[in-house]
């Protein structure tokens, strides 16, 4: 079930866009110039973009407009942005945040 | 909101049985609540839940507690990292 909105009845269709790899814990994901990492990731069926440091449940976008942080993933090395907000771009590294395992400090 | 397995603070999961029973046994107020169950202390600086959790302590505790400051919005409005902040390097999306 393809979840992107590619005929809109209001908007019309989906300009073409030229398309963009994201990886994301390490899995290819296509994407397109202009999506968020939040919405492109949607658009590929991943709702989870994290997991709660506690209970390690599955957590992903909340209010989608960068307030409530629910859709926090870790981009690069050690940076923590909100996918809802940040554009994707060619062969950006994003990681999934996850649950602090006890005892351990390796945790960005 | 009758189902007390409902959660009210989203970024720390407290539910509404969590905060009901720590307000029947302390009858503190919210702030002690957030104090005692975390609820508000979450990731998002407790913009979701903070006036949830106000309304249902004021509604659990019938007299009125003088002392009761609200609770607030916590600094920094945007979490920040220590790099942006302290100048090393600067980027758009510090968070």
């Amino acid at each position: 079930m393809r979840m992107r909105v590619v005929n809109h009845p209001v908007l019309g269709n989906l300009p073409e866009r030229n398309r963009v790899t994201i990886y994301f814990n390490n899995q290819p994901f296509q994407a397109y110039e202009g999506d968020t990492i939040a919405s492109a990731m949607m658009a590929e069926g991943i709702k989870t973009l994290r997991n709660h440091e506690e209970s390690g449940n599955g957590r992903g976008i909340y209010c989608n407009i960068g307030h409530c942080f629910e859709c926090r993933v870790q981009v690069g090395e050690r940076k923590v942005v909100r996918a809802c907000l940040t554009p994707v771009s060619e062969g950006m590294d994003i990681y999934s945040l996850s649950v602090f395992k006890k005892g351990s400090e390796s945790h960005c | 909101m009758s189902d007390e397995k409902t959660i009210i603070c989203r970024c720390e999961e407290v539910s509404l049985k969590t905060i009901n029973d720590t307000v029947y046994q302390y009858s503190c107020s919210s702030r002690e609540v957030k104090l005692r169950t975390r609820a508000g202390m979450g990731y998002c600086g407790g913009r979701t839940c903070r006036h949830v959790i106000d309304t249902i302590v004021a509604d659990l505790n019938q007299k009125v507690i003088t002392d009761d400051i609200q609770l607030s919005y916590r600094p920094p409005v945007r979490p920040i990292t220590f790099g942006a902040l302290g100048g090393v390097y600067h980027e758009n999306e510090s968070c």
